[in-house]
């Protein structure tokens, strides 16, 4: 994806992106009890990506986001997993979860289901953004993975499994520019 | 602590592993300490969660705290606690067998954690009592497996790759089917209620159905006959060690699933799915062998053999008494030491010839004894000389078969054991008998000691099922026993008051 063209889109876009995070919070925070939770609440926020990339090119977007998307999935998984691996300390069962409830506001429920919604949050918004970049980089000219994520060995000794059937197949078009 | 407790430890672990790997982007040595540490780790877990079985009978974890049938329980039985120790210690012997072929540097950085990935899907597949739970974890691993499968893979493998994922993306359509289906039947998916409830559904066609739709897609997971094509033709194209750990694991996954659910699950009285089960075991036996001999390079050799062993497992699940059913537990055992120390055996033959085409390679034999003695081992065992541990599952499958009078299907195991030997013959004749190797022998290369030390350790492992196989099938015969015990498997999740 190339930066849009439209000046109107990138002034929206910038204005928007906030809105759609707000309310992917507001998602996210509602979710327990209500409808919404962390998976809607990463894809809406996943979406607002999706718009800065079409809006300013992708490149300018991870720039923005500042580390590899997988990260955020990892520390979203990584939130997750120990939030419900908690419990076992306590002697408790995976995923058991507590609550409390803060007098502030009217009373406030608490638990650390919002902590692994989170984490999902966290995972979604990682996940989508990696496949939107890896996806729309060739488009932008640019490679789809990072250099460390290139093939930098495939058994390089290994004969491929059947050349006979390997020279019988038509050769690879070269690419044409 | 309550023990049960510690079984969510076999897929927190490795879970935990993966992430953690998966932020350190960059290959390192600390990942490699990090990850084998953990693969150790699981390995005790494994064995302690295995004992307890034996010693205490199956174990309960009610995730969350949510009784079942509500709630998702994992059940360790004994059955589980060998399949848990059998995948963590093929997952270690991958590893270490990987750091050994390749130098850090080299390693792509997302494949120690996708491995990782993959061992918490399988081990949660064995873990858990309840349907989409299963499904869930057949996606976490099958999603694991399609991206370590073309992780690193050019044009030519990704085509090969195609076959596999399609297949098994209809499997898991048709899996998502079955669980609907049951559901709507028994109103729970949890094993135990499925398993009280049938029972009253036991010879109508609804359950026939659905016994119909599970063994379609088992048994395509599990490379049956004849929903294999997407095996034989992928398991090549992976680098060695992780070919070692496929073939080793991922097939069983599908035979213990058909195990646990046919034997423990679903009512005892289906003749119909029984017989179709040992027809098509016997014709994935000879199918299968057959592929293997045509191939002439040793990994697809290896590869087609994982199908006609496949066969023997679900033949035993065919014929479907508490001896075959062990006879088939134990055959689980010897087959995934074997078959993954084999592959392990042709990545060496790749680093000392520079080639795995039987017309390529050769002299190994006189340069490399060690290696050759470790094939010899594993091979013979494979095709079922005594006393190596091959041996003594085909003869409890062959004995069972005598006595049920299936001489057409026994018929079919011998023979297939007789291809089997013939095939195993084609590979010792290149590799290690041939007294040219057109690619030369790069002896060399240090990288093939450490490989070699690895194999040989699963081959000494592999020794000790063969010579203590009296202790092996007292386990197998015990954790048969638990699974063919449907009423106490029911009081233990469902508890006895309702």
């Amino acid at each position: 994806m190339k930066a849009g063209q439209s000046y109107i889109f990138r002034a929206v876009g910038a204005v928007l992106f906030f809105l759609i995070n707000v309310f992917a919070i507001y998602l996210l925070l509602r979710g327990h009890n209500l409808p919404g939770g962390g998976f809607i609440g990463g894809l809406g926020s996943a979406l607002s990506l999706i718009m800065l990339s079409l809006a300013f090119g992708v490149e300018r977007t991870q720039g923005i986001l500042r580390t590899d998307p997988v990260r955020v999935a990892g520390a979203g998984l990584l939130l997750a997993l120990l939030t419900s691996l908690l419990p076992l300390l306590a002697g408790d069962p995976f995923l058991r979860h507590y609550h409390v409830v803060l007098p502030v506001l009217g009373k406030i429920e608490v638990g650390t289901p919002l902590l692994f919604d989170v984490g999902v949050f966290l995972v979604v918004v990682g996940v989508t953004a990696k496949l939107i970049f890896v996806l729309a980089r060739p488009n932008a000219d640019l490679t789809a993975l990072a250099p460390e994520e290139w093939r930098n060995y495939a058994a390089p000794l290994e004969e491929p499994i059947e050349k006979t059937a390997r020279s019988e197949s038509p050769a690879p078009e070269d690419d044409v520019p | 602590m309550n023990p049960a407790t510690l079984m969510i430890l076999p897929v927190a672990l490795p879970l935990v592993t993966a992430v953690v790997a998966l932020m350190g982007r960059r290959p390192a040595a600390w990942r490699r300490w990090f990850t084998g540490g953990s693969a150790l780790l699981q390995v005790v877990v494994a064995f302690a969660l295995a004992s307890t079985a034996w010693h205490g009978g199956p174990q309960v974890l009610a995730i969350g705290g949510w009784a079942a049938p509500y709630g998702i329980v994992l059940v360790g039985d004994l059955l589980a606690g060998i399949m848990l120790v059998l995948g963590a210690v093929t997952a270690l012997a991958s590893l270490l067998y990987g750091f050994a072929e390749l130098p850090v540097g080299d390693e792509h950085p997302l494949r120690l954690p996708l491995v990782q990935f993959l061992v918490t899907g399988i081990n949660l597949a064995f873990c858990t009592a309840d349907l989409f739970n299963l499904f869930v974890a057949f996606e976490v691993m099958l999603i694991s497996s399609y991206a370590l499968l073309t992780l690193e893979a050019d044009d030519w493998d990704i085509k090969q790759a195609f076959p596999y994922m399609a297949l098994n993306l209809v499997g898991s359509t048709l899996f998502l089917v079955a669980a609907g289906l049951a559901y709507g039947l028994f109103g729970s998916l949890n094993f135990a209620a499925i398993a009280e409830r049938s029972t009253a559904l036991a010879g109508t066609p609804q359950l026939t159905v659905l016994a119909l739709l599970l063994f379609t897609v088992f048994g395509m997971k599990a490379g049956l006959f004849p929903l294999f094509y997407w095996l034989p033709n992928s398991y090549p194209i992976l680098p060695s060690p992780v070919a070692a750990l496929y073939a080793g694991m991922l097939t069983k996954v599908g035979v213990y699933v058909l195990l646990r659910i046919f034997g423990q699950v679903l009512p005892p009285d289906l003749p119909l799915i029984h017989t179709l089960m040992m027809w098509l075991a016997a014709a994935t036996m000879i199918f299968g062998v057959l592929g293997a001999v045509s191939r002439n390079f040793i990994r697809g050799i290896l590869s087609f053999h994982i199908l006609s062993q496949i066969g023997y497992m679900v033949l035993a699940i065919g014929l479907f008494t508490p001896y075959a059913i062990a006879a088939a537990i134990f055959y689980i055992i010897h087959h995934i030491i074997v078959k993954s120390t084999l592959f392990m055996v042709g990545g060496v033959v790749v680093v000392l010839n520079r080639s795995d085409d039987l017309t390529k390679t050769g002299r190994l034999w006189a340069v490399a004894p060690v290696l050759g003695v470790v094939f010899l081992l594993q091979a013979l065992s494979l095709a079922g000389v005594p006393p190596l541990s091959g041996f003594w599952g085909k003869y409890m499958i062959v004995v069972e078969g005598l006595r049920q009078r299936e001489w057409v299907l026994v018929g079919c195991a011998l023979l297939a054991g007789v291809l089997t030997m013939f095939s195993m013959l084609k590979i010792w004749n290149g590799p290690f008998w041939h007294p040219e190797a057109a690619g030369g022998v790069h002896l060399a290369d240090a990288r093939w000691k450490p490989m070699t030390a690895v194999a040989g350790g699963m081959t000494l492992l592999s020794l000790g099922i063969g010579f203590g196989a009296e202790f092996f099938l007292r386990v197998a015969h015990e954790a048969a026993r638990q699974v063919l015990d449907r009423g106490a498997y029911v009081t233990l999740l469902l508890g006895g008051g309702n």
